[in-house]
This record gives C-alpha cells, structure tokens and sequence, in this order.
C-alpha cells in the first residue's frame, strides 16, 4: 500500500530521537510491558483517537451527512466496534496517509486504521494487530479494453500504474514482465491517468478497484494473477510500540468481527455511503468543501501574512543592529530557513515541537508558514532600509529626531514603499505555499481539492475550481495592494 | 566680550590611514557668520558634520556653549543636535512627509510642542522663505530652489542656536542660487549665528564677518573677508582666489 514520505517521516523520528526528544518522555515510548501506558491513558480520557486518510474508499472516505462532512468506510466502522468493546468513545483525526506514523508515534493518535499493510519496514517502528482484512490484489482496465486483457500477462509491451511507494507499485516491477510501471501518488489521479490513456491498466487493492468500477460504468476490474507473500494485501490496526493491553483488546474485538462475519456487512453499508456520494458529482452541489477550503486557506494566509511580517520586521532589525549577538541570531535564522523546505519545517512543528507541546494541526501549520514567511520578509524589508539614502537619516539626525522616530517616520515609511511590489510578491506566493499544510490535515483548499477528487472520482473537474479559486485569491490580493500602492504616491 | 557659542579643539579626523582634519582648533561666538571656504577635498564638509558629530571625530573636542559632545552617547546626543541647525547640500527632504509636516515633525515628536502651535510656527517660517503656498505640497513637486528654501525652514523651527550650511546651493541650477542666498542673508541679517561652507565668494564676502580658509585638512587662516580677498596672507589662499577669479 502507501508508504511515500514515510521514510523521511520515519528519519525525522529518528533524529528527534538522537537529539535527546524521546528521553523527554521515556515512559511514554518506552514502556514496559507491565504497564501500557497508552491503554491507560485512552481509559483516562474516555476516547480512543483514530488516525486516518480518508480517500481512499472503500477503506475510509468522507460523505456528507446532515451538511456535515463525515468519515466513513469499512475501517472507520471497525474503529467504532473497537471503541465501543474497549468502552471508549471514539476521536478521528484526519491527516496525510504519509503522516500518520509519525502521528502515532507522537502519541498524535492511538490507532491508524487506513487501509494499512503491517510490512516488516513499518513493524520496525509501530506495533500491529492481527490481519483483519485480506482484499487481494486486481487490475483495473477500461472497459472497451476487456478483450485485450486476462491478467498481469497481458500487459507486455504496454504501461502499467500504481501508487508511488507502494506494494501494488513493487508487485507491478516485480512480476508484470514486460510492461512500463509508472508510479503515481494519489488514487484518483490513477484513475484519471486511465481514463485518458494515459495508462492501459492500474494495479489496485480488490475492495478499492470494485469502489471504482462501481462508480464509473466506463471501468472494469480483472483478476491480478499475482503471487502474493504472507502481508502483501493484508491490513492491520497499528498501534504504538509496547502497547499490550491494548493490542490483546484491538485483537478481540478483529476476532470477533471475524466470527462473526462482520466485514461483507461493512463494505456493503461504505458502498452505499459511496452510492449516495456519487449520485451528483456536478463541482456545484461540492462547494460547502470549496466554501470551507478557502475559508481556512484565507485564515492561514492572513495570519501568517499578519505574524510573518512582525516576525520579519523583528529580524531586520535584527540583523541591522549593532549588537552582534542579535546579529548572528538573525543571520542564522534567516539563512537557515530559507535552506530548508517548508514542508519539513511545517513537520518539525507538527511532530517535532509536539512532542513538548501538544499543537493543532491549524496552530502548527499557521506558525511553519509565519515563521517561514519572515525569514523572506525580513531579507525584503532589510534591502528596503538599506535602500533609503543616508542624507535621509542624516536630516533626522540633525533635528534631534530619536532613532525610533527616525525609524518609524522617515525611514519605515519610505522603504515600505520601495519594497511594496516585492512584499506583495511574497505575500502571493504565501497563499498559494500554505497549502501545504494539507499533509497535517488543516482542511485547506488543496485538503478539499483531494477529498473532492475521491468522493466524485473526478480528477480534473476539482482541479479547475480549486486554480480559480487560488487565482480569485491571489488576484484580489494583488488589486489590494495595488490600491495601496497609489496611496504611497500621494497621487 | 561675545558669548562662545562653540570651540573646537584640536579636532582630528582620519578615515583609514587618510587624515581630513588634522588638529584643528576655532571658536564661533554668538552672531558670528562665518564662511568656510577653500579647494574641493580640503575637508570642509567634514569638518563642518564633525561639529554635530555625524562624523565621529577620531580625536580632540568640541564643545556647545561649554558643553564637551564628544564622547556623549547617541541618546545624549539627541538633546544637543536640536541645539544645532543643519542643511544640506541634497536637502534631504523626507519624500513621504508634506512641506508642512517636514517643518512640524521635530518640534511635535521632539520638543512635545504641541500640533496646533507647531504648525502655526511652520506657517510662518515658510512665510519667511516665501513658500507659504507650498504647505501642502509634497517636496518632489518643488524645484531645488525652494527644496532648500523649505530645508532652511526645517532646520529654523527647532530654534537653533546655530546654524550650520554645508554647501546650500552647490546643487542648484545657477538661477536659482540667489532665492536660497537672500533667505540666508536675511537670517545673518537677523542676528543668526551662522557656519556656512560655501563656493559663493559673492556670499562669503559680503555676508560673512570671517572667512576661514581651509586646505590641507587645516584652516590655514581665519580673517575678515576684507582683508582675506583683498590681502590673503597665505601663499595657499592666494593661489586658491587667483584660480576662483580666473574662472
């Protein structure tokens, strides 16, 4: 299944953990088996957390129920019976399928039910339950192709897709002799590069290559054919290291919904849910979702223009000033995150700081995308100061002005006009860079964009709103300043 | 006996292994116009922004009505500057402010007068420079004549004690070079202590009550203007008004 980022994820863990982090709170990571630290918190708490990616149907996807937008799905109901036996309610946390390891180790979540296959790689660093379901492996073709293929031997001379990173992608290499593998990262992007034939077949997990076809009469699913090891279709609860009591828990309650033949029942009810979803995919009856999106992209962006421009104008005085110390302070700040992705530093928020501090997704991604922003903001505003003539700060001088109000009323005011069009160009591109906060689940635009895209099984459509929405933004932005760009010239 | 307004001792001011001002000592007393002048590079400039310490001397003293500035702090320094007025060679108007808020600034955050006073004090002073029409103005809308005009203002409404000139009309166009000279004629008229480095032999001249001579990074003499035009006693100075007057 997916694994991506989670190897870079999985080394950042890491590297907390040779920095000193984890001895912070030993007992939590490291507990003996006598004692499951976790259990015993979730009893304290009364809720269990689920961490989990929905959009990936049939396993967890969101629908909208009573004008609420809802998990739901095979996994999302095992986690309900699995509160329910352990007499717990139960908390979903939604974040990208790459994050949630870390999420679990971070003591983010408690459990992750998405769709997850417990191979040795990720045992290494998280516990998991007994199998609880086993789907197989399919390939998904379109229809007026059925003639053309039986199973993974019809594909010589011909391109094959599957998710990057994953185990359909490794069984594709493996034993599809002959054909190209392409690796694409989100599911229905897969089905899109189909479609358009861009690709001939998509190997996909069984429940999930039904899902599509059911909802698109132009898709077919065939048999893999595929020699398959122990884990390689199978998923699995994963749950922190050393968790006993929890696991022996966890593994009733699968037992019982084994016995009792529990999961046809769950597939059928996440296909109605599925059925209902797709009765209208017109982008109109989605724009609660879109609405939704460019409110919390619009409250990223505002606050992190608001905080990364006091943040920057801190360090420009900072690396201004005199005072060496404040200085190199400055310098190192702002060389080191300009050298560094935001995409990590947005992690090292999230995960890193919360292992100290336990922060919202939103919280987080606001302060990565602020602190982000004023390095740049700060280099911006530091070549505006420096391009005011020095006979400008001389005359203020000379009249006794302090040097705040030399600053603040003579200095400022002139090279905050000379640096407007490139402040504005920062502030631009901070609205579209937050969206990256949508791999710790804030439900930014881009996080609607994907949820749509699963819902509707449409790969485009979504896509073109979510441009015109950004432009709509970034466009009103830049008329704004524009507007308070003529102000500057007294005009 | 007149009061010492300032004294200059044995000022040093190198920059690198360049020394501009070497030892220099001079004293200005109150209503005393004095025209510095002398060939380009002699370090009249600096010597004059020595005087309010925008440049660091590297050594000697000077001292404001018996007050040492040298060695005081930058916050300490505040206080004396508005003691001491300063215009321009480039004006240095502030672009973002009108001609009225470049006159108002320093006197409301600086000596706390209040708004209402302070303008009706800028008002007059742009009256006395003729450009009361220009209050509203912004400074990129003048021409250089009356950009100085309006800096000799600035400077008048903190009420210095003194007024330094560092080459007021070096960067005008020709015709303009007599509106700002009248203004400055005026205030010597008025009893203005006044420092004035100046090419306009003209002003120094007929205006001034001493010329200081300067080459070399010294003042190699300081006399009345009479005597300093019609006898110069140093082989320097001669060379120096016999190449101005060739011109």
């Amino acid at each position: 299944m997916k694994a991506k980022l989670s190897i870079l994820i999985t080394m950042m863990v890491m590297l907390f953990g040779t920095l000193g982090f984890s001895q912070i709170s030993p007992a939590k990571i490291h507990a003996s088996d006598s004692q499951d630290s976790t259990y015993k918190r979730i009893k304290e708490r009364g809720y269990i957390t689920l961490g989990t990616s929905p959009d990936y149907a049939p396993y967890e996807f969101q629908t909208t129920q009573n004008g609420k937008s809802t998990d739901v799905g095979m996994d999302i109901s095992i986690a309900k019976k699995i509160a329910k036996d352990l007499g717990v309610k139960l908390k979903i946390k939604n974040m990208d399928f790459d994050s949630l390891l870390v999420g679990l180790q971070t003591h983010k979540v408690d459990m992750i039910l998405a769709g997850m296959n417990p191979s040795p790689a990720r045992e290494k660093s998280v516990d998991f339950s007994n199998v609880y379901y086993n789907g197989g492996q399919s390939i998904l073709i379109n229809k007026k192709d059925a003639g053309l293929y039986k199973d993974k031997s019809s594909f010589v001379n011909k391109k094959v897709a599957a998710q990057t990173g994953s185990i359909q992608y490794n069984l594709a290499k493996k034993q599809i002799s002959g054909a190209s593998v392409t690796g694409i990262e989100k599911g229905t992007d897969l089905i899109l590069a189909l479609q358009t034939n861009k690709v001939d077949g998509v190997v996909m997990e069984k429940p999930s290559a039904e899902a599509f076809a059911a909802n698109n009469p132009s898709l077919k699913v065939i048999k893999g054919g595929f020699k398959l090891s122990g884990t390689d279709s199978s998923t699995a609860v994963a749950l922190p290291k050393n968790s006993p009591v929890l696991k022996v828990h966890i593994n009733s309650t699968i037992k019982e919904i084994k016995d009792q033949g529990l999961i046809p029942q769950y597939l059928k009810e996440a296909g109605s849910h599925l059925k209902s979803n797709t009765v209208n995919t017109s982008m109109s009856h989605y724009w609660k979702f879109f609405a939704l999106g460019v409110g919390y992209t619009l409250l990223i962006s505002v606050c992190s223009v608001f905080f990364g421009f006091l943040t920057g104008t801190l360090l420009a005085f900072m690396r201004l000033s005199k005072n060496k110390i404040f200085h190199a302070i400055a310098v190192a700040y702002i060389e080191f995150v300009r050298g560094t992705p935001l995409m990590v530093q947005l992690m090292f928020v999230y995960f890193g700081l919360g292992l100290f501090v336990n922060l919202p997704a939103l919280t987080a991604g606001i302060i990565a995308v602020s602190l982000n922003s004023g390095a740049y903001v700060a280099e911006v505003i530091r070549g505006g100061i420096n391009s005011i003539d020095k006979g400008q700060t001389e005359a203020a001088q000379s009249l006794g002005l302090s040097s705040r109000d030399q600053m603040r009323f003579v200095i400022m005011p002139q090279a905050l006009k000379n640096i407007w069009p490139a402040l504005g160009n920062e502030f631009i591109s901070l609205i579209k860079e937050s969206s990256i906060v949508s791999i710790i689940g804030v439900t930014d635009l881009i996080y609607q964009l994907k949820i749509v895209q699963s819902d509707t099984y449409r790969g485009v459509a979504p896509i073109v709103v979510a441009m015109v929405l950004y432009f709509v933004m970034t466009f009103s932005l830049s008329k704004v300043l524009e507007h308070y760009e003529g102000k500057f010239n007294h005009a | 006996m007149p009061k010492e307004l300032i004294k200059i001792e044995n000022l040093t001011k190198k920059f690198g292994e360049n020394t501009i001002l070497k030892n220099i000592s001079a004293v200005v007393n109150e209503g005393d116009v004095i025209s510095v002048v002398g060939p380009s590079g002699a370090g009249k400039s600096t010597f004059l922004r020595c005087i309010t310490l925008l440049e660091k001397p590297s050594g000697g003293n000077v001292f404001l009505e018996g007050d040492n500035l040298v060695g005081k702090s930058d916050k300490e320094l505040e206080q004396v500057r508005q003691k001491v007025g300063m215009v321009f060679q480039n004006f240095n108007l502030f672009p973002n402010l009108s001609v009225l808020q470049n006159l108002t600034l320093a006197p409301i955050k600086v000596k706390k007068t209040n708004e209402a006073q302070a303008k009706k004090e800028a008002l007059a002073l742009l009256e006395q420079v003729g450009l009361a029409d220009k209050a509203d103005a912004y400074p990129e809308s003048l021409s250089g004549g009356q950009k100085q005009r309006v800096a000799i203002a600035r400077a008048l409404a903190m009420k210095p004690d003194v007024m330094l000139f560092d080459e007021p009309t070096s960067a005008l166009d020709p015709e303009m070079v007599g509106e700002v000279l009248d203004v400055m004629k005026q205030l010597a008229k008025d009893g203005m202590t006044m420092v004035v480095v100046t090419h306009e032999m003209g002003f120094a001249k007929s205006v001034s009550n001493q010329v200081w001579f300067m080459e070399n990074a010294d003042i190699q003499e300081k006399t009345e203007p009479n005597q300093f035009f019609e006898q110069p006693t140093t082989e320097r100075a001669q060379e120096f008004l016999s190449k101005i007057l060739e011109s």
